[in-house]
């Protein structure tokens, strides 16, 4: 008995991280979170590299900016349109995932240089490492905006 | 700034600062600092409703950890954000005409929330959950945010 509720607690356990998302309207919210927070931090880090921000919190929006870059990918993988996603992004989704997994990547190696070399060296990849519009005017529908 | 020039601004930034040092110095104007602070706080809103969705099994568990650390370090920026006294915004003038009040709720969301992301690093979502409820944004907002509409 003792065995029987260890393999079925670990079973549960191992289900947990793929039991998510519970319906599609909760895929759609939470993709939104992740997709306007990142919003939110580039003005933020935009205001600050143009003058008109405070320039001691530069790195702190990098770091921010790369982790949320980090799970953005993922809220996409299951195929629910809606929301600003146009369905382009289901049906070119090797491009579109490259395209967000170069984000990620190129987001975390800006912040990884505000961190050791600070924000002014970091500054000087901002352009690679937020390339928003490129993605946005192919997968976004700019009306549900 | 608004949303749509955010872009502009930074593909500016990038050309003018190939080169040259990071701009050292802080607002133009009462406009950059009623869209900055409005930028921090609306990103910790969407992390907080990021991190309910996640707690409720509603998003992926795998998440919350940088959830968590991104409310952590915009939560940590906040005061910055508010220090100057820029009436306008969802502010109410109450934030500045009882500031002690203010920024003391304001340290104490922030170790909330540096508590949560603690907690998400050593003992995922189940850990973070029981703590989300420390993270009050309300009796902050019905105290100092201009209602909305």
């Amino acid at each position: 008995m003792l065995r029987v509720s260890k393999v079925v607690t670990l079973a549960v356990m191992m289900l947990l991280p793929i039991v998510g998302h519970t319906d599609d309207k909760d895929v759609v919210d939470y993709r939104q979170h992740i997709m306007k927070s990142l919003e939110e931090q580039t003005a933020a880090l935009g205001q600050i590299l143009s003058g008109a921000g405070p320039a001691e919190n530069t790195v702190a929006h990098m770091e921010t900016l790369a982790l949320s870059a980090s799970v953005a990918l993922k809220a996409f993988e299951a195929k629910v349109p809606g929301g600003a996603a146009k369905p382009e992004v289901w049906k070119d989704w090797a491009d579109f995932s490259k395209k967000m997994k170069d984000f990620a990547d190129k987001s975390a190696e800006m912040a990884k240089i505000a961190r050791e070399q600070g924000a002014d060296q970091a500054a000087l990849h901002v352009i690679e490492a937020l390339p928003c519009k490129g993605c946005h005017d192919v997968y976004r529908d700019e009306k549900k905006i | 700034m608004n949303r749509s020039n955010a872009l502009p601004r930074l593909v500016w930034a990038g050309i003018a600062l190939a080169g040259t040092l990071l701009p050292i110095s802080s607002f133009a104007d009462d406009q950059d600092v009623r869209d900055y602070r409005a930028h921090i706080m609306k990103t910790m809103g969407e992390q907080f409703g990021a991190l309910n969705q996640i707690a409720k099994g509603k998003a992926a568990a795998g998440d919350v950890i940088a959830q968590a650390e991104v409310l952590s370090i915009t939560a940590g920026l906040a005061k910055v954000a508010f220090t100057p006294k820029v009436l306008g915004g969802d502010a109410k003038p109450e934030v500045w005409d009882k500031w002690d009040d203010f920024s003391k709720r304001l340290d104490t969301l922030v170790a909330a929330a540096n508590d949560v992301a603690k907690a998400a690093k050593q003992g995922g979502v189940a850990a973070v959950t029981p703590k989300l409820s420390s993270l009050s944004c309300k009796g902050c907002h019905d105290d100092y945010r201009v209602p909305k509409k």
